[in-house]
């Protein structure tokens, strides 16, 4: 009897499926969703601008839904590194400049013919132009930055030079008397990422070596035995046995340094890049900056004898491109275009207080962190860029020697200039 | 009675009625197909998946070259970071198996022998079991804490302030911190397993043994943990397979740092397949296989070294 039924139960399911099937079919065909994936879902500014270009993309293409799924970044990245092997994924996606291999194995598409190019600056869509094509959309720019609380360094009896920038033997004693005031020179942790303990060597680095030789250190070219190196490793280590970091160096996350610096327990400085603001500049209930901190932005320091002073590092950062397997091309360069608008660039600016590779007319600058904006264009003023950040230019081991040596190890005060060279160059080194 | 359930009582009852033994293979496998297919694309197919891997290398465009044992040559012999993550996931299977068994038999020994206060404390031994590893590493991030934790209070409060440190960011103290960690989450599932095993031990050898003066010590060596063997056995190999694939707690409190001391094999597979700027699952894959096949041999050998050849009868 049990066989009985099953004629009739195959029957039945089969004929749901061909009643069902059409129907299925007329719903994909009219209602199209988008599907983007999205870092910085911490951000209030940067989810609100995203988000309201999804929203006019639907405005101008009706029956189309953009559903942007908000991800922290290395969740997201473990996610796309197995949906686009198999040939799935969002149709567009966050990314980074540093991330070529997503280029290299041909999981995006280039953009030449996709995008209006004339709303994005030149400087920026050569970050990701790759064997003549372009790739990403960069949406982001930054520069690394120390930022300091004003009154402090006042309190400590400092002055910043006009400049803005401390010379090497400044800097480590402004570290000292912080120190020594009871007060953290520099709020700084490396418990989530891989890059923030390295700001302070890896700018000295730049300005000592200069950008080329800066690019083959990070590249495998050049040794970390280079004596230039080792002087800045030198120096970098006097900082951190002055006590320049926190106690809590290794385990305090990137949100959590924010928090150090303006609230609790208070520091001198914060090295971050001017991405700071995403963080920063939202409501204190939020853990927001409060509203009467004395934020000052200033250099990185000046090496003895560097070869480039003057140089900073600049990056672009969150940037969009667009899945090889996407079936939707032209809707996702619609969604890319949205958000690269004039309009949207000065939204960028006057919301998030950070530049961007989107062309913006912004002369004058408004709201309530005006002041800051104007006062990180001052630091920009003689600037040569260097575009590109260590855990950008390294791969592999490499990378991960990067992470955990530069980067935590060795400002964590764990090892000696001479174990950083001998570890960094055994992962780097190409000789 | 409407017609349809009559219909339905029908069929039921008469299904109930037949040997489904001799149900069609076509019926049987139709109702086995949504459960088969779902383990065949979500456990035989990853674990296929991998050890095809494993013989591969991955190069960009999805090309898929094979490079026969060569990965896990690599592995072998040129990757001191592998060994590394070797020695560290030994030393942490090792240690907090022991730990995490022999301490959940003292802790249920203790509520068997009716402590103070016995309900109170199973609840509060218990209750790390049900927390996830998120909230258990971070709370424990916290706990650990330089600046604001509760360890460097604790020691601080007691007179032992030279002793406080950043227990997370120094390579001689952040891997059994972390084992302090996952031993605190598991030691009350052993408590509870070991607990009912005592309450299912025959009342009347325990109640002979005090009849003949037998002491704590004696009833608890000659008696009680040669009755729990099979137990203990059952824990020992459960809690060695769960830390030799240690993960979650790790990736959360140092993320294999600093400077490798808590990196272990699989945190170190996760770094090579997904942070180190490459689509190469090849060579973690060979990581994993190689790592799937020692647990296994492993397993093997705690399993004949610790079974019982004579069967206990009570």
């Amino acid at each position: 009897m049990l066989r009985g039924i099953s004629l009739p139960l195959c029957a039945a399911a089969l004929g749901l499926a061909v009643v069902a099937a059409p129907l299925g079919g007329r719903a994909q065909a009219d209602d199209v969703t988008l599907e983007v994936w999205s870092h910085e879902a911490d951000q209030p500014a940067k989810v609100a601008f995203r988000e309201l270009a999804a929203r006019n993309v639907e405005k101008a293409h009706p029956g189309v839904k953009v559903k942007i799924t908000w991800y922290e970044k290395n969740p997201m990245l473990a996610a796309l590194k197995s949906a686009l092997p198999a040939g799935k994924g969002p149709d567009a996606f966050y990314l980074e400049p540093g991330f070529v291999e997503y280029i290299t194995a041909g999981y995006v598409i280039p953009l030449d013919d996709l995008i209006d190019w004339n709303n994005i600056e030149p400087w920026a869509r050569k970050v990701w132009i790759h064997g003549g094509k372009t790739y990403g959309v960069p949406q982001e720019a930054y520069t690394n930055e120390i930022y300091y609380d004003k009154d402090a360094l006042k309190k400590l009896g400092i002055e910043l030079p006009a400049s803005g920038q401390f010379t090497q033997a400044q800097f480590l004693d402004v570290v000292k008397k912080t120190k020594a005031a009871g007060m953290t020179p520099i709020a700084q942790g490396v418990g989530d990422r891989p890059f923030p303990g390295a700001y302070v060597v890896g700018e000295a680095l730049l300005r000592k070596l200069g950008p080329d030789d800066y690019l083959r250190l990070f590249t495998g070219k050049l040794s970390f035995a280079d004596p230039r190196v080792a002087e800045v490793l030198k120096w970098t280590k006097e900082v951190v046995d002055a006590g320049a970091y926190p106690k809590n160096f290794m385990t305090l996350k990137l949100g959590e340094s924010h928090y150090y610096f303006y609230l609790k327990p208070g520091a001198l400085m914060l090295p971050m890049g001017s991405w700071y603001t995403g963080r920063a500049f939202v409501p204190e209930d939020k853990g927001g900056q409060p509203a009467n901190f004395p934020l000052g932005v200033m250099q990185f320091p000046a090496m003895d004898g560097g070869a480039c002073n003057e140089c900073k590092t600049s990056a672009v950062g969150a940037s969009f491109v667009i899945n090889a397997a996407t079936k939707h091309k032209d809707l996702a360069a619609a969604f890319l275009n949205a958000m690269s608008t004039p309009e949207m660039g000065k939204m960028w600016i006057e919301t998030i207080y950070l530049q961007t590779g989107i062309k913006a007319d912004v002369k004058n600058f408004s709201g309530p962190h005006a002041a800051y904006f104007t006062e990180l264009m001052e630091r920009q003023k003689g600037a040569k860029y260097f575009i590109g950040a260590p855990q950008d230019l390294t791969t592999g081991e490499c990378k991960d020697a990067f992470a955990q040596v530069l980067n935590s190890g060795f400002p964590g005060g764990l090892l000696s200039v001479d174990q950083a060279v001998q570890m960094m160059n055994k992962s780097c080194y190409k000789g | 009675m409407s017609g349809l359930s009559r219909r339905l009582r029908g069929i039921l009852g008469n299904a109930a009625a037949t040997d489904a033994r001799a149900a069609s293979l076509g019926l049987l496998l139709m109702f086995l197909a949504p459960a088969l297919l779902f383990y065949a694309g979500f456990a035989v197919y990853p674990v296929l998946r991998t050890f095809y891997n494993s013989f591969h290398a991955i190069r960009p465009q999805g090309v898929v070259e094979f490079v026969g044992i060569g990965n896990f040559r690599s592995i072998l012999f040129a990757d001191p970071t592998f060994w590394k993550a070797v020695g560290n996931t030994a030393l942490f299977t090792v240690i907090a198996t022991l730990v995490d068994v022999f301490g959940g038999l003292l802790l249920a020994l203790c509520l068997f022998a009716r402590a103070p206060s016995a309900g109170l404390l199973r609840v509060i031994w218990f209750t790390p079991v049900l927390m996830s590893y998120v909230v258990v590493g971070v709370i424990w991030v916290w706990i650990y804490d330089y600046d604001w934790g509760l360890a460097n209070a604790i020691l601080h409060w007691i007179g032992l302030g030279a002793y406080e440190q950043s227990w997370l960011g120094h390579p001689s103290t952040a891997l059994w911190s972390v084992m302090g960690a996952h031993i605190w989450k598991w030691l009350g599932f052993n408590m509870i397993v070991f607990l009912a095993a005592l309450y299912a031990l025959p009342g009347e050898v325990l109640g002979a043994a005090e009849l003949d003066n037998c002491g704590w010590v004696a009833k608890l060596f000659y008696i009680i943990i040669p009755m729990l063997r099979a137990t203990i056995v059952n824990l020992l190999v459960l809690s060695f397979i769960g830390k030799m694939m240690v993960f979650d707690l790790v990736w959360i409190m140092t993320g294999g740092g600093p400077l490798w001391s808590t990196e272990t094999v699989s945190t170190y597979v996760y770094k090579r397949a997904f942070d180190w700027n490459t689509f190469d699952l090849g060579y973690p894959s060979a990581i994993a296989v190689l790592w799937f096949v020692i647990i296994l041999a492993f397993i093997a050998i705690m399993t004949r070294l610790l079974r019982q050849r004579d069967r206990l009868e009570f």
